[in-house]
């Protein structure tokens, strides 16, 4: 319990709607405006791996936090990986990082360029303790880090039920796949986590 | 659940104690640095060396497609001159001859994941490298390699480098013997060694097991080895055909014969001794000319034989140098199945051509080498981590990477192979066309490496694209080609040993710059990397794919009976080529075809800095630039001229193209320059060189031929001259364009 609390390196992916809605290159050429246009973070550069299958299909890289449109398991979604250490205790953590994922996903739907077409799923999330030695893939593990998401998760849906799943995988890294019945968007989802 | 609260703690006692002291030596000089007790340049050494390297946009600048923007990095701690300590680096992790256990895979599997983005790629050196690493990141990554015996020291820097070898050592059909365990012990005996720690440059070493192939590159590298065997009183003996001086960079040099059978005891100790001299008398003060390749060429292989035979007469006996030998089936590997044939089961659609193009029989009879062809030699986390998988279920774990970036599987039982096919298809890992020309080679160019001009792994995926939708309809004697690029002229993607080579370069058309790729022809990847090409026009970066279809099909239809690509190039004549390729060579303006100034895979502009400029500038091209162009065409000339083997007219072509290029440079600011060399040359010294406006690396190639010019003439100098008057080119557009620009715009 004490090393989880250890944990930094949060990855939040949520999935796109129309797998199809968003592709390479217009998540390349979208990630390079970002860069000089957004003054609270440091986003350094954006890197095209959309020749690698399942992998990181386009990637935004930062400081604090990298961006992707990964497509791992065929599934497109945008994925935040936070790198470096943030403030506050692991809850605090936790919601910091669905805030910033949430934002950014917000950001893509208002895009003029995209015409509105990229949409994300407001009820289904991933979550991976981006780290083998404070969080391990296991019912501990998996404990561990409820304790601390559960309370986060009942904001963000507005005490809507939820479920969550974990791949067992003993080398996969500790990953939590929520499900809510909600359509919610981006908006509402951020408006509970301020509550 | 885990107790450890660092990895530290967690890989107690399963890293070698070296290996671990060195580790912690290194995290506290990561403290000091950043409290600023440790002087940033002795930093960035010592992080190099232990394979920590820096990345594009790491001096805290990028271009947006708009302007050139000030990355906001939230202190201004350095770990090296214009390198931000927050800037996220490269990680080099050296495999040695590629040779990887299923537990290594995993381990760099979970480092991608954690420390990086989930890529992981492997390099023409067959390391692997991570991107977008925190430097605070590094110590624990280290010990988590260190732990599966991976170690990342002296990855870079001035260093002994990985020692490579012909991924298919051991399995070979045509290997005089496996050169493995002999790579193993060289890589081991000069890790860390105290004579190697004083270079001026880096050191690379390569092993072949034939002269034939090109698996080894052996005549590419600061020191490279050939498997040969001799008898001797009627008893067999093993030894290695010894080149030094070999290597790419900006100007290739072909490596020369050391010696011609150097015996398995003596390959230690003759290595150490070569460490030695190179050490002791290689340049320190001047990088571009560091590496041991010069010392050679400036001393004369003679006389550096006969200093190393005599520092190896003096050298302290050391036990390693032969202990070796007494067990050299330390690297062997062991099959998981008895070899058996294809049995006639049923196969998937894509398995007949995946099994022409990616596997290779084994000289064990039923075992083959499966090759998992990984485009830009890039395989996520997941597929690395699925392959270790393949590798304990298929084969007892026989891994290796290659200098084509790709990866083997080894022993294989060749009835296994549909169902291995199977497997790797559902991983998107079964692409065709291992080794042939769809399998392209490109260095990570302008996606992350600082010195990049264009995209050479943009370029890279276009070409894959392209060829392989023709893939079925290709000719035979096309397939077999080998095409590589390198985002600049420095040549780590080999583009000089390729049938068809690029570097990236560029060019400014009406004050935009446009990115183009030097077209190279002429080069050999087969007999060890056996010539290399020479540079025959830049074009346009996007009209490249066309230069590669015309090529292939002017090979295809002229093509003699057997003959290679270079021997066609050759016979074809480099005025032919230039002809064919002339109308490429064109760039419409920006108003009318703005795709030419975007590099591939790329939607930013390539310089709209420029852009302003261009659109005052209009149409006008100033005489300055036409002085340099006229300038490249007389390099052309003297590539042909060496071609019909005039080679003083080659080299004084060559020298007149730098000297016009000079005095082009000088008459910007001192327009009355006379013509005489002597004046042009100290003129250019004094406004180009001594101001550092001028690359000193290229200036030094006009002040070296000036004041001590060719009496005799060989071909391989005069090549290795004409490869000097392009870069001084280069060099000219570039200053070209930093000083007159300003002027440009003032003409609008
Ligand atoms: S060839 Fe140039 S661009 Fe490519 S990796 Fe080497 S230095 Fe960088």
């Amino acid at each position: 319990m004490g090393l989880m609390q250890e944990l930094q390196r949060i990855n939040i992916k949520m999935y796109l709607e129309d797998p199809e809605a968003l592709s390479a290159e217009e998540a390349f050429r979208v990630f390079n405006s970002w860069i000089p246009t957004t003054p609270d973070e440091v986003l350094i550069d954006v890197a095209d791996y959309s020749h690698v299958p399942e992998g990181p299909v386009t990637l935004l890289v930062g400081h604090e936090a990298n961006y992707s449109l990964d497509n791992d398991h065929a599934e497109p979604g945008l994925l935040y990986s936070r790198k470096r250490p943030a403030e506050g205790d692991l809850s605090a953590r936790l919601s910091s990082a669905l805030q910033a994922v949430i934002k950014a996903c917000q950001r893509l739907e208002s895009e003029p360029s995209l015409d509105g077409k990229v949409k994300f799923r407001g009820g289904d999330i991933l979550l991976v303790a981006n780290d083998r030695l404070n969080a391990t893939n296991d019912e501990e593990g998996e404990n561990a880090l409820r304790a601390e998401l559960e309370p986060v998760l009942a904001k963000l849906f507005a005490g809507a039920s939820f479920a969550i799943e974990r791949d067992t995988t003993s080398q996969l890294r500790l990953n939590l796949r929520v499900r809510c019945d909600t359509n919610a968007n981006a908006a509402t989802l951020l408006s509970n986590l301020a509550a | 659940m885990s107790t450890s609260t660092t990895w530290k703690e967690r890989l107690a006692g399963k890293i070698p104690a070296d290996m671990a002291e060195e580790i912690d030596a290194f995290e506290t000089q990561i403290h000091l640095r950043k409290q600023g007790k440790m002087e940033e340049k002795l930093f960035a050494e010592t992080r190099l060396r232990r394979g920590a390297y820096g990345q594009r946009y790491d001096n805290g600048q990028r271009f947006d497609g708009t302007q050139t923007q000030q990355l906001l990095f939230p202190e201004h701690e350095t770990k090296g001159p214009d390198t931000f300590w927050h800037a996220p680096g490269m990680m080099r992790i050296k495999i040695p001859f590629g040779g990887l256990t299923a537990a290594q895979m995993e381990v760099l599997a979970d480092l991608a994941e954690e420390y990086s983005e989930e890529i992981l790629h492997i390099t023409t050196r067959q390391d692997f490298q991570i991107h977008f690493i925190h430097i605070e990141d590094t110590p624990d990554l280290m010990r988590r390699l260190s732990a599966v015996g991976i170690t990342t020291r002296e990855a870079c820097g001035n260093s002994v480098r990985n020692v490579t070898a012909c991924p298919l050592s051991g399995v070979c059909r045509t290997e005089t013997f496996d050169v493995t365990p002999y790579a193993q012990a060289i890589m081991s005996f000069l890790l860390g060694h105290p004579d190697c720690q004083d270079f001026g440059r880096k050191f690379k070493i390569a092993f072949s097991g034939c002269e034939h192939e090109a698996c080894g590159l052996a005549n590419m590298h600061d020191m490279g080895g050939v498997g040969m065997v001799k008898t001797v009183d009627g008893v067999e003996k093993r030894g290695f055909k010894l080149y030094v001086g070999g290597g790419l960079g900006a100007v290739p040099h072909q490596a020369q014969l050391f010696n011609e059978f150097v015996p398995v005891e003596e390959l230690l100790p003759i290595s150490q001794a070569i460490a030695r001299v190179f050490a002791r008398l290689g340049e320190k003060k001047n990088r571009n000319r560091a590496r041991i390749k010069f010392l050679i060429a400036k001393l004369g292989i003679e006389e550096f034989r006969r200093l190393v035979h005599e520092e190896r007469a003096i050298l302290p006996e050391d036990p390693q140098w032969t202990a070796f030998l007494d067990d050299l089936t330390v690297t062997d590997e062991e099959q998981l199945k008895p070899g058996q044939p294809l049995n006639g089961a049923e196969t998937s659609e894509g398995f007949a051509e995946w099994y022409r193009t990616n596997v290779y029989q084994q000289r064990q009879a039923g075992y083959v080498v499966a090759t998992v062809a990984l485009p830009l030699g890039d395989i996520t986390s997941h597929q690395l981590r699925a392959l270790a998988d393949i590798s304990r279920r298929f084969v007892k774990e026989t891994t290796r990477t290659t200098v084509e970036q790709n990866m083997v599987l080894r022993w294989v039982s060749e009835t296994d192979l549909p169902q291995l096919y199977d497997e790797l298809l559902a991983l998107g890992l079964a692409e065709t066309g291992a080794g042939t020309i769809v399998d392209i080679t490109a260095c990570p160019g302008t996606d992350t490496c600082k010195l990049g001009i264009a995209s050479s792994r943009g370029l890279a995926t276009e070409l894959r694209k392209q060829l392989g939708e023709q893939s079925a309809k290709l000719d035979e004697a096309i397939e077999g080609l080998r095409i590589k690029i390198s985002g600049c002229f420095n040549s780590c993607g080999q583009h000089h040993a390729a049938d068809i080579g690029f570097y990236g370069n560029s060019r400014k058309i009406n004050g935009i710059t446009v990115p183009h790729f030097q077209v190279v022809l002429g080069g050999q990847w087969k007999e060890n990397a056996g010539s290399f090409g020479l540079a025959t026009g830049a074009v346009p970066s996007k009209n490249i794919p066309e230069v590669v279809s015309r090529l292939a099909k002017r090979f295809v239809e002229e093509r003699e009976k057997d003959e290679l690509f270079k021997d066609f190039i050759g016979r074809l004549g480099k005025r032919e080529i230039k002809a064919m390729l002339e109308d490429l060579t064109q760039v419409p303006s920006y108003e009318e075809n703005s795709w030419y100034y975007r590099d591939w895979g790329d939607t930013r502009g390539f310089t709209m800095d420029d852009l302003g400029k261009g659109e005052c500038a209009g149409e006008v091209v100033s005489i300055g630039i036409m002085e340099i162009a006229a300038a490249e065409r007389e390099v052309f000339e003297a590539s042909v001229a060496l071609d019909e083997n005039e080679l003083q007219a080659a080299w004084q072509g060559a020298l007149n193209a730098m000297l016009r290029a000079a005095r082009t440079l000088v008459k910007e600011q001192f327009y009355d320059v006379p013509e005489e060399a002597d004046v042009v040359v100290a003129e250019f010294r004094t406004r180009f060189y001594d101001t550092e406006l001028f690359s000193p690396k290229f200036a030094n190639y006009l002040f070296s031929a000036h004041q001590d010019p060719a009496s005799e003439f060989e071909q391989t100098q005069v090549h290795r001259f004409i490869e000097e008057a392009q870069l001084f080119i280069e060099g000219a557009y570039t200053c070209y364009y930093k000083i007159a620009a300003p002027l440009e715009g003032a003409k609008a």
